[in-house]
Protein backbone atom coordinates (compact mmCIF):
# COMPACT_ATOMS: atom_id res chain seq x y z
CA UNK A 1 0.00 0.00 0.00
CA UNK A 2 0.85 3.47 -0.52
CA UNK A 3 1.43 5.50 2.10
CA UNK A 4 2.83 8.32 0.01
CA UNK A 5 6.24 7.97 1.17
CA UNK A 6 7.56 4.77 0.10
CA UNK A 7 10.27 4.27 -2.41
CA UNK A 8 7.69 5.18 -5.66
CA UNK A 9 7.54 8.34 -4.40
CA UNK A 10 11.36 9.20 -2.97
CA UNK A 11 12.46 10.84 -6.42
CA UNK A 12 9.67 13.42 -6.16
CA UNK A 13 10.61 14.34 -2.39
CA UNK A 14 14.24 14.50 -3.02
CA UNK A 15 13.22 17.13 -5.90
CA UNK A 16 11.42 18.92 -3.82
CA UNK A 17 14.01 18.85 -0.71
CA UNK A 18 16.30 20.18 -3.42
CA UNK A 19 14.14 23.00 -4.88
CA UNK A 20 12.57 24.28 -1.75
CA UNK A 21 14.92 27.24 -1.11
CA UNK A 22 14.96 28.04 -4.71
CA UNK A 23 10.90 27.89 -4.88
CA UNK A 24 11.10 30.05 -1.39
CA UNK A 25 13.01 32.78 -3.43
CA UNK A 26 11.20 32.44 -6.44
CA UNK A 27 7.58 32.63 -4.61
CA UNK A 28 6.27 30.12 -6.53
CA UNK A 29 6.50 25.89 -6.98
CA UNK A 30 6.40 25.25 -10.50
CA UNK A 31 3.46 24.34 -11.43
CA UNK A 32 4.07 20.96 -13.55
CA UNK A 33 5.73 19.56 -9.34
CA UNK A 34 2.62 20.51 -8.25
CA UNK A 35 -0.09 18.71 -10.70
CA UNK A 36 2.18 15.58 -10.30
CA UNK A 37 2.07 15.49 -6.86
CA UNK A 38 -1.64 15.65 -7.07
CA UNK A 39 -1.81 12.94 -9.15
CA UNK A 40 -0.26 10.64 -7.37
CA UNK A 41 -3.04 11.42 -4.46
CA UNK A 42 -0.14 12.81 -2.43
CA UNK A 43 -1.89 16.58 -1.74
CA UNK A 44 -5.17 15.17 -0.46
CA UNK A 45 -3.94 11.84 1.12
CA UNK A 46 -7.10 11.35 3.04
CA UNK A 47 -9.40 10.73 0.20
CA UNK A 48 -11.08 7.48 0.07
CA UNK A 49 -9.95 4.52 -2.39
CA UNK A 50 -13.46 4.10 -3.86
CA UNK A 51 -12.49 7.52 -4.99
CA UNK A 52 -8.93 6.69 -6.29
CA UNK A 53 -7.20 7.99 -2.95
CA UNK A 54 -4.41 6.66 -1.02
CA UNK A 55 -7.12 6.52 2.03
CA UNK A 56 -5.03 7.06 4.44
CA UNK A 57 -6.17 7.78 8.31
CA UNK A 58 -4.86 10.64 10.23
CA UNK A 59 -2.31 9.39 11.68
CA UNK A 60 -0.36 8.59 8.20
CA UNK A 61 -1.85 11.43 6.94
CA UNK A 62 0.35 13.23 9.37
CA UNK A 63 3.65 11.69 8.79
CA UNK A 64 3.45 12.35 5.20
CA UNK A 65 1.99 16.44 5.95
CA UNK A 66 5.46 16.27 8.13
CA UNK A 67 8.03 15.14 5.86
CA UNK A 68 6.44 17.41 3.54
CA UNK A 69 6.75 20.14 6.09
CA UNK A 70 10.01 19.25 6.94
CA UNK A 71 11.49 19.76 3.15
CA UNK A 72 9.00 22.43 1.92
CA UNK A 73 6.12 24.65 4.09
CA UNK A 74 5.28 26.03 0.98
CA UNK A 75 4.05 22.55 -0.79
CA UNK A 76 2.87 21.70 2.81
CA UNK A 77 0.19 24.43 2.78
CA UNK A 78 -1.14 24.05 -0.40
CA UNK A 79 -1.41 20.50 0.72
CA UNK A 80 -3.32 21.90 3.24
CA UNK A 81 -5.10 23.59 1.02
CA UNK A 82 -5.65 20.51 -1.41
CA UNK A 83 -6.75 18.71 1.79
CA UNK A 84 -8.87 20.77 2.89
CA UNK A 85 -10.77 21.29 0.09
CA UNK A 86 -11.32 17.29 -0.27
CA UNK A 87 -12.28 17.14 2.95
CA UNK A 88 -15.49 19.50 2.72
CA UNK A 89 -16.27 17.89 -0.18
CA UNK A 90 -16.89 14.35 1.49
CA UNK A 91 -18.26 15.88 4.47
CA UNK A 92 -20.78 18.94 3.42
CA UNK A 93 -21.03 17.29 -0.64
CA UNK A 94 -24.19 14.22 -1.56
CA UNK A 95 -22.71 11.41 -2.53
CA UNK A 96 -22.85 12.90 -6.50
CA UNK A 97 -20.90 16.31 -5.54
CA UNK A 98 -18.09 13.43 -3.57
CA UNK A 99 -18.29 11.13 -7.36
CA UNK A 100 -17.98 14.42 -9.37
CA UNK A 101 -14.90 16.57 -6.94
CA UNK A 102 -12.91 14.36 -5.31
CA UNK A 103 -11.91 12.39 -8.30
CA UNK A 104 -10.70 15.35 -10.02
CA UNK A 105 -8.81 16.12 -6.56
CA UNK A 106 -6.50 13.36 -6.97
CA UNK A 107 -6.40 13.51 -10.46
CA UNK A 108 -4.22 16.53 -10.90
CA UNK A 109 -6.22 19.22 -9.96
CA UNK A 110 -5.67 21.84 -7.63
CA UNK A 111 -7.85 23.61 -5.10
CA UNK A 112 -8.31 26.24 -2.53
CA UNK A 113 -10.69 27.20 -0.01
CA UNK A 114 -11.67 30.92 0.42
CA UNK A 115 -12.56 31.68 4.34
CA UNK A 116 -11.51 35.04 4.76
CA UNK A 117 -11.98 38.47 3.67
CA UNK A 118 -10.63 41.96 3.90
CA UNK A 119 -12.84 43.10 6.88
CA UNK A 120 -13.46 39.06 8.34
CA UNK A 121 -10.42 37.58 9.42
CA UNK A 122 -10.63 36.13 12.59
CA UNK A 123 -14.41 37.39 13.05
CA UNK A 124 -16.02 35.23 9.82
CA UNK A 125 -19.29 35.78 10.94
CA UNK A 126 -18.55 39.56 9.50
CA UNK A 127 -18.14 37.99 5.96
CA UNK A 128 -20.08 39.48 2.77
CA UNK A 129 -19.26 37.32 0.46
CA UNK A 130 -22.96 36.43 -1.00
CA UNK A 131 -24.57 33.33 -3.12
CA UNK A 132 -27.85 33.81 -4.99
CA UNK A 133 -30.18 31.03 -6.72
CA UNK A 134 -31.46 31.76 -9.87
CA UNK A 135 -33.17 28.70 -10.94
CA UNK A 136 -30.54 26.23 -11.00
CA UNK A 137 -27.41 28.58 -10.92
CA UNK A 138 -26.14 29.96 -7.81
CA UNK A 139 -24.28 33.44 -8.31
CA UNK A 140 -21.48 34.16 -6.51
CA UNK A 141 -19.99 37.97 -5.02
CA UNK A 142 -17.79 38.76 -2.81
CA UNK A 143 -13.82 39.42 -2.23
CA UNK A 144 -11.62 36.87 -0.18
CA UNK A 145 -8.16 37.52 0.52
CA UNK A 146 -4.67 35.54 1.86
CA UNK A 147 -6.79 32.69 0.34
CA UNK A 148 -3.51 29.64 0.53
CA UNK A 149 -2.86 28.05 -2.72
CA UNK A 150 -5.50 29.95 -5.07
CA UNK A 151 -2.97 31.13 -7.24
CA UNK A 152 -2.34 27.35 -8.20
CA UNK A 153 -5.83 26.30 -8.02
CA UNK A 154 -8.19 25.24 -10.95
CA UNK A 155 -10.99 25.36 -8.54
CA UNK A 156 -12.03 27.38 -5.34
CA UNK A 157 -14.31 26.22 -2.55
CA UNK A 158 -16.10 29.36 -1.87
CA UNK A 159 -17.75 29.90 1.82
CA UNK A 160 -20.41 32.80 1.55
CA UNK A 161 -23.72 33.51 3.12
CA UNK A 162 -26.91 32.61 1.28
CA UNK A 163 -29.43 34.47 3.10
CA UNK A 164 -29.49 33.57 7.20
CA UNK A 165 -27.47 30.88 6.50
CA UNK A 166 -24.02 30.22 5.03
CA UNK A 167 -23.35 27.14 2.54
CA UNK A 168 -20.10 26.47 0.65
CA UNK A 169 -20.04 26.34 -3.51
CA UNK A 170 -17.53 24.93 -5.95
CA UNK A 171 -16.15 27.92 -7.97
CA UNK A 172 -14.05 26.50 -11.69
CA UNK A 173 -10.88 29.48 -11.29
CA UNK A 174 -11.83 29.99 -15.08
CA UNK A 175 -15.46 31.17 -14.49
CA UNK A 176 -16.19 34.67 -15.87
CA UNK A 177 -16.15 37.01 -13.30
CA UNK A 178 -13.41 35.52 -11.28
CA UNK A 179 -9.94 37.22 -10.49
CA UNK A 180 -7.24 36.09 -8.74
CA UNK A 181 -3.95 38.40 -7.50
CA UNK A 182 -1.03 37.02 -6.02
CA UNK A 183 -0.27 38.63 -2.58
CA UNK A 184 3.02 40.35 -3.34
CA UNK A 185 5.56 39.08 -1.11
CA UNK A 186 4.43 37.07 1.72
CA UNK A 187 7.06 36.99 4.94
CA UNK A 188 6.14 33.14 5.45
CA UNK A 189 5.36 30.05 2.70
CA UNK A 190 6.16 32.32 0.14
CA UNK A 191 5.55 29.93 -2.32
CA UNK A 192 2.28 28.41 -1.50
CA UNK A 193 0.00 30.74 -3.56
CA UNK A 194 -1.47 32.98 -1.47
CA UNK A 195 -3.90 35.28 -3.42
CA UNK A 196 -6.76 37.59 -3.59
CA UNK A 197 -10.00 35.85 -5.04
CA UNK A 198 -12.24 38.55 -6.30
CA UNK A 199 -16.24 37.32 -7.28
CA UNK A 200 -18.13 39.39 -9.67
CA UNK A 201 -21.37 37.50 -10.60
CA UNK A 202 -19.66 34.26 -10.89
CA UNK A 203 -22.82 32.23 -12.11
CA UNK A 204 -22.17 28.79 -11.83
CA UNK A 205 -24.47 25.64 -11.31
CA UNK A 206 -26.69 25.40 -8.27
CA UNK A 207 -25.11 21.77 -7.78
CA UNK A 208 -21.85 23.14 -7.07
CA UNK A 209 -23.31 24.21 -3.71
CA UNK A 210 -21.69 21.45 -1.20
CA UNK A 211 -24.59 19.51 0.29
CA UNK A 212 -27.29 22.13 0.44
CA UNK A 213 -27.93 26.07 2.38
CA UNK A 214 -29.32 25.21 5.81
CA UNK A 215 -25.81 25.27 7.22
CA UNK A 216 -24.87 27.92 10.07
CA UNK A 217 -21.60 30.01 9.33
CA UNK A 218 -19.82 28.88 12.62
CA UNK A 219 -20.74 25.00 12.34
CA UNK A 220 -19.63 25.05 8.53
CA UNK A 221 -16.67 26.86 9.52
CA UNK A 222 -15.63 24.54 12.34
CA UNK A 223 -16.22 21.49 9.95
CA UNK A 224 -14.30 22.68 7.12
CA UNK A 225 -10.92 23.94 9.12
CA UNK A 226 -10.68 21.16 11.32
CA UNK A 227 -8.92 19.49 8.25
CA UNK A 228 -6.82 22.26 7.87
CA UNK A 229 -6.14 22.59 11.25
CA UNK A 230 -4.68 19.06 11.81
CA UNK A 231 -3.03 19.93 8.58
CA UNK A 232 -0.94 22.78 9.74
CA UNK A 233 -0.11 21.07 13.38
CA UNK A 234 1.12 18.15 11.29
CA UNK A 235 3.30 20.49 9.08
CA UNK A 236 4.92 22.43 11.88
CA UNK A 237 6.26 19.27 13.10
CA UNK A 238 7.76 19.06 10.01
CA UNK A 239 8.88 22.68 10.54
CA UNK A 240 10.57 21.64 13.61
CA UNK A 241 12.17 18.31 12.08
CA UNK A 242 13.86 19.87 9.12
CA UNK A 243 15.14 22.53 11.96
CA UNK A 244 17.10 19.39 13.74
CA UNK A 245 17.99 17.78 10.76
CA UNK A 246 19.88 21.06 10.01
CA UNK A 247 20.89 22.41 13.66
CA UNK A 248 22.43 18.78 14.65
CA UNK A 249 24.35 18.42 11.76
CA UNK A 250 25.90 22.36 11.74
CA UNK A 251 26.75 21.91 15.28
CA UNK A 252 28.52 18.93 15.10
CA UNK A 253 30.70 19.77 12.41
CA UNK A 254 31.27 23.80 12.73
CA UNK A 255 34.00 24.71 14.99
CA UNK A 256 34.57 28.04 17.20
CA UNK A 257 37.17 28.31 20.22
CA UNK A 258 38.69 24.99 19.23
CA UNK A 259 35.63 22.87 19.24
CA UNK A 260 32.61 21.54 17.90
CA UNK A 261 29.62 24.02 18.64
CA UNK A 262 27.69 21.20 20.21
CA UNK A 263 30.08 21.33 22.80
CA UNK A 264 29.49 24.83 23.89
CA UNK A 265 27.03 24.79 26.59
CA UNK A 266 25.03 27.47 25.78
CA UNK A 267 24.62 26.30 21.84
CA UNK A 268 23.56 22.92 23.44
CA UNK A 269 20.97 24.01 25.47
CA UNK A 270 19.04 25.64 22.16
CA UNK A 271 19.50 21.86 20.91
CA UNK A 272 17.76 20.61 23.66
CA UNK A 273 15.28 23.29 23.36
CA UNK A 274 14.56 22.34 19.48
CA UNK A 275 14.56 18.97 20.31
CA UNK A 276 11.81 19.50 22.97
CA UNK A 277 9.54 21.75 20.92
CA UNK A 278 9.60 18.70 18.01
CA UNK A 279 8.77 16.15 20.80
CA UNK A 280 5.83 17.97 22.31
CA UNK A 281 4.63 18.95 19.14
CA UNK A 282 4.76 15.33 17.97
CA UNK A 283 2.85 14.11 20.66
CA UNK A 284 0.13 16.60 20.69
CA UNK A 285 -0.03 15.70 16.85
CA UNK A 286 -0.23 12.18 17.36
CA UNK A 287 -2.82 12.43 20.37
CA UNK A 288 -5.29 14.39 18.00
CA UNK A 289 -4.86 12.01 15.05
CA UNK A 290 -5.32 9.05 17.02
CA UNK A 291 -8.78 10.43 17.87
CA UNK A 292 -9.65 11.05 14.55
CA UNK A 293 -8.28 7.69 13.64
CA UNK A 294 -11.00 6.08 16.69
CA UNK A 295 -13.63 7.68 15.78
CA UNK A 296 -13.53 10.13 18.96
CA UNK A 297 -15.84 13.15 19.73
CA UNK A 298 -12.67 14.18 21.87
CA UNK A 299 -10.84 14.78 18.30
CA UNK A 300 -13.10 18.27 18.22
CA UNK A 301 -11.03 19.87 21.24
CA UNK A 302 -7.51 17.62 20.52
CA UNK A 303 -7.30 19.32 17.02
CA UNK A 304 -7.24 22.94 18.33
CA UNK A 305 -4.54 21.66 21.02
CA UNK A 306 -2.48 20.25 18.64
CA UNK A 307 -2.90 23.59 16.01
CA UNK A 308 -1.77 25.63 18.75
CA UNK A 309 0.75 23.93 20.49
CA UNK A 310 2.40 22.75 17.11
CA UNK A 311 2.56 26.05 15.90
CA UNK A 312 3.85 27.42 19.39
CA UNK A 313 6.40 25.42 19.32
CA UNK A 314 7.55 25.73 15.83
CA UNK A 315 7.98 29.12 16.44
CA UNK A 316 9.84 28.74 19.62
CA UNK A 317 11.97 25.89 18.10
CA UNK A 318 12.84 27.71 14.31
CA UNK A 319 13.81 30.81 16.69
CA UNK A 320 16.25 28.87 18.83
CA UNK A 321 17.34 26.47 15.57
CA UNK A 322 18.36 29.72 13.76
CA UNK A 323 20.31 30.76 17.13
CA UNK A 324 22.15 27.92 16.10
CA UNK A 325 22.98 28.37 12.87
CA UNK A 326 23.04 32.11 12.85
CA UNK A 327 24.62 33.09 9.90
CA UNK A 328 24.84 30.09 8.25
CA UNK A 329 21.02 29.95 8.23
CA UNK A 330 20.32 33.84 8.19
CA UNK A 331 20.03 33.70 4.01
CA UNK A 332 16.28 33.71 2.60
CA UNK A 333 15.71 30.03 1.24
CA UNK A 334 17.64 28.38 3.76
CA UNK A 335 15.69 25.54 4.92
CA UNK A 336 16.20 27.18 8.81
CA UNK A 337 15.41 30.99 7.58
CA UNK A 338 12.66 29.54 5.70
CA UNK A 339 11.29 27.99 9.04
CA UNK A 340 11.21 31.06 11.24
CA UNK A 341 9.61 33.22 8.60
CA UNK A 342 7.21 30.02 7.94
CA UNK A 343 6.45 29.05 11.22
CA UNK A 344 5.57 32.68 12.55
CA UNK A 345 2.69 32.10 9.65
CA UNK A 346 0.95 28.92 11.33
CA UNK A 347 0.16 31.08 14.60
CA UNK A 348 -2.22 33.26 12.18
CA UNK A 349 -3.35 30.85 9.98
CA UNK A 350 -6.04 28.43 10.18
CA UNK A 351 -7.27 29.97 13.73
CA UNK A 352 -4.55 32.70 14.90
CA UNK A 353 -3.28 31.14 18.29
CA UNK A 354 -5.95 33.68 19.89
CA UNK A 355 -8.99 31.93 18.84
CA UNK A 356 -7.45 28.68 19.38
CA UNK A 357 -6.49 29.69 22.92
CA UNK A 358 -10.16 30.73 22.94
CA UNK A 359 -11.80 28.11 21.87
CA UNK A 360 -9.27 25.69 24.28
CA UNK A 361 -10.86 27.66 27.30
CA UNK A 362 -14.15 27.82 26.77
CA UNK A 363 -13.92 23.52 26.71
CA UNK A 364 -12.00 23.61 29.87
CA UNK A 365 -14.79 25.95 31.38
CA UNK A 366 -17.65 23.58 30.24
CA UNK A 367 -16.02 20.48 31.28
CA UNK A 368 -14.05 21.32 33.63
CA UNK A 369 -11.01 18.48 34.65
CA UNK A 370 -13.14 15.79 33.02
CA UNK A 371 -11.25 14.91 30.85
CA UNK A 372 -8.63 14.31 32.87
CA UNK A 373 -10.82 12.18 34.94
CA UNK A 374 -11.84 10.49 31.37
CA UNK A 375 -7.98 9.89 30.80
CA UNK A 376 -7.30 8.34 34.10
CA UNK A 377 -10.22 5.91 33.82
CA UNK A 378 -8.80 3.95 30.48
CA UNK B 1 -36.74 -4.24 1.93
CA UNK B 2 -40.61 -5.24 2.55
CA UNK B 3 -42.78 -4.31 5.18
CA UNK B 4 -42.24 -7.41 6.76
CA UNK B 5 -38.68 -7.58 6.91
CA UNK B 6 -38.42 -4.04 8.65
CA UNK B 7 -40.70 -5.53 10.93
CA UNK B 8 -38.23 -8.38 11.90
CA UNK B 9 -35.23 -5.69 12.94
CA UNK B 10 -35.17 -4.84 16.10
CA UNK B 11 -37.11 -1.29 16.43
CA UNK B 12 -35.79 1.81 16.60
CA UNK B 13 -35.78 2.67 20.82
CA UNK B 14 -35.82 6.41 20.76
CA UNK B 15 -36.08 6.65 24.31
CA UNK B 16 -32.72 4.60 25.18
CA UNK B 17 -30.68 6.92 22.37
CA UNK B 18 -32.20 9.83 23.81
CA UNK B 19 -30.72 9.04 26.85
CA UNK B 20 -27.81 8.10 25.88
CA UNK B 21 -27.75 11.55 24.22
CA UNK B 22 -28.42 13.33 27.36
CA UNK B 23 -25.87 11.65 29.21
CA UNK B 24 -22.95 12.60 26.60
CA UNK B 25 -24.30 16.11 26.54
CA UNK B 26 -24.67 16.28 30.43
CA UNK B 27 -20.99 14.99 31.01
CA UNK B 28 -19.29 17.13 28.24
CA UNK B 29 -21.03 20.38 29.85
CA UNK B 30 -21.80 19.74 33.42
CA UNK B 31 -25.64 20.79 32.68
CA UNK B 32 -28.44 18.29 33.01
CA UNK B 33 -30.07 19.11 29.18
CA UNK B 34 -33.76 18.24 28.89
CA UNK B 35 -34.92 16.34 25.69
CA UNK B 36 -36.30 19.49 24.03
CA UNK B 37 -34.45 22.22 25.47
CA UNK B 38 -32.67 24.33 23.06
CA UNK B 39 -29.08 23.79 23.26
CA UNK B 40 -27.52 26.44 21.55
CA UNK B 41 -30.19 28.98 22.45
CA UNK B 42 -29.48 28.53 26.05
CA UNK B 43 -25.69 28.29 26.06
CA UNK B 44 -24.86 24.78 26.69
CA UNK B 45 -23.54 24.39 22.73
CA UNK B 46 -21.80 26.54 20.20
CA UNK B 47 -20.33 25.31 17.07
CA UNK B 48 -17.38 23.43 18.69
CA UNK B 49 -19.54 21.00 20.66
CA UNK B 50 -21.81 20.68 17.44
CA UNK B 51 -18.96 18.79 15.44
CA UNK B 52 -18.36 17.15 18.36
CA UNK B 53 -22.11 16.21 18.44
CA UNK B 54 -21.74 14.81 14.91
CA UNK B 55 -18.73 12.88 15.94
CA UNK B 56 -20.39 11.31 19.19
CA UNK B 57 -23.59 10.41 16.61
CA UNK B 58 -21.77 8.72 14.15
CA UNK B 59 -19.41 6.76 16.59
CA UNK B 60 -22.09 5.40 18.78
CA UNK B 61 -24.90 5.11 15.96
CA UNK B 62 -22.47 3.64 13.15
CA UNK B 63 -24.11 6.31 10.82
CA UNK B 64 -22.56 8.95 8.66
CA UNK B 65 -23.63 12.71 9.01
CA UNK B 66 -22.76 14.48 5.89
CA UNK B 67 -24.30 16.65 3.15
CA UNK B 68 -27.77 18.18 3.77
CA UNK B 69 -27.54 16.57 7.69
CA UNK B 70 -25.07 18.75 8.96
CA UNK B 71 -27.62 21.80 9.65
CA UNK B 72 -27.73 22.81 12.88
CA UNK B 73 -31.45 22.49 13.28
CA UNK B 74 -30.09 18.12 13.33
CA UNK B 75 -28.56 19.61 16.98
CA UNK B 76 -30.54 22.11 18.02
CA UNK B 77 -32.02 19.48 20.76
CA UNK B 78 -31.42 15.84 21.96
CA UNK B 79 -34.48 15.03 20.46
CA UNK B 80 -34.05 16.41 17.19
CA UNK B 81 -30.17 14.35 17.20
CA UNK B 82 -32.15 11.13 17.71
CA UNK B 83 -34.44 11.93 15.71
CA UNK B 84 -31.65 12.23 12.98
CA UNK B 85 -30.23 9.24 14.03
CA UNK B 86 -33.29 6.99 13.51
CA UNK B 87 -33.69 8.62 9.87
CA UNK B 88 -30.04 7.92 9.45
CA UNK B 89 -29.98 4.51 10.22
CA UNK B 90 -33.41 3.83 8.66
CA UNK B 91 -32.03 5.02 5.50
CA UNK B 92 -29.01 2.88 5.70
CA UNK B 93 -31.10 0.43 5.92
CA UNK B 94 -32.65 1.20 2.62
CA UNK B 95 -29.62 2.07 1.57
CA UNK B 96 -30.31 5.33 0.39
CA UNK B 97 -27.16 7.21 0.87
CA UNK B 98 -27.46 11.28 0.67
Amino acid sequence: MSDGLSAEHQDIWRFVGDNAGAWDIAGEIPRTVLTELGASGVLCAEVQKQYGGLGLGSQESGALTAHAGSLCSSLRSVMTSQGMAAWTVQRLGTRDQRAMFLPQLIGGRLAAVAFSEPDAGSDLGAMTTELRFVDDTVIVDGSKTWITAAAYADMIVVIGKAGDNAAAVVVPADAEGVRIEKIPHPTGCRAAGHARVRLDGVRVPAANVLGGTGLSLPFLVTTALAYGRMSVAWGCVGILRGCLDAVTEHARTRQQFGKPLAEHQLVSRRIAELYAAEQIATAVCRHASERWDSGSPDQVIATVLAKHVSATQAVQGSASALQVMASAGASDGHVVARANRDAKLMEIIEGSSEICQLELARHALATGNSSVRQEEAQ
Amino acid sequence: MTPEQQTEKAPFDTDAVVDEITRFVAKQTRTSPEADQDLFATGVANSMFAMQLVVFLEQAYSVTVAGPDLQLSNFRTVKSMAALVGRLQADAAADSDV
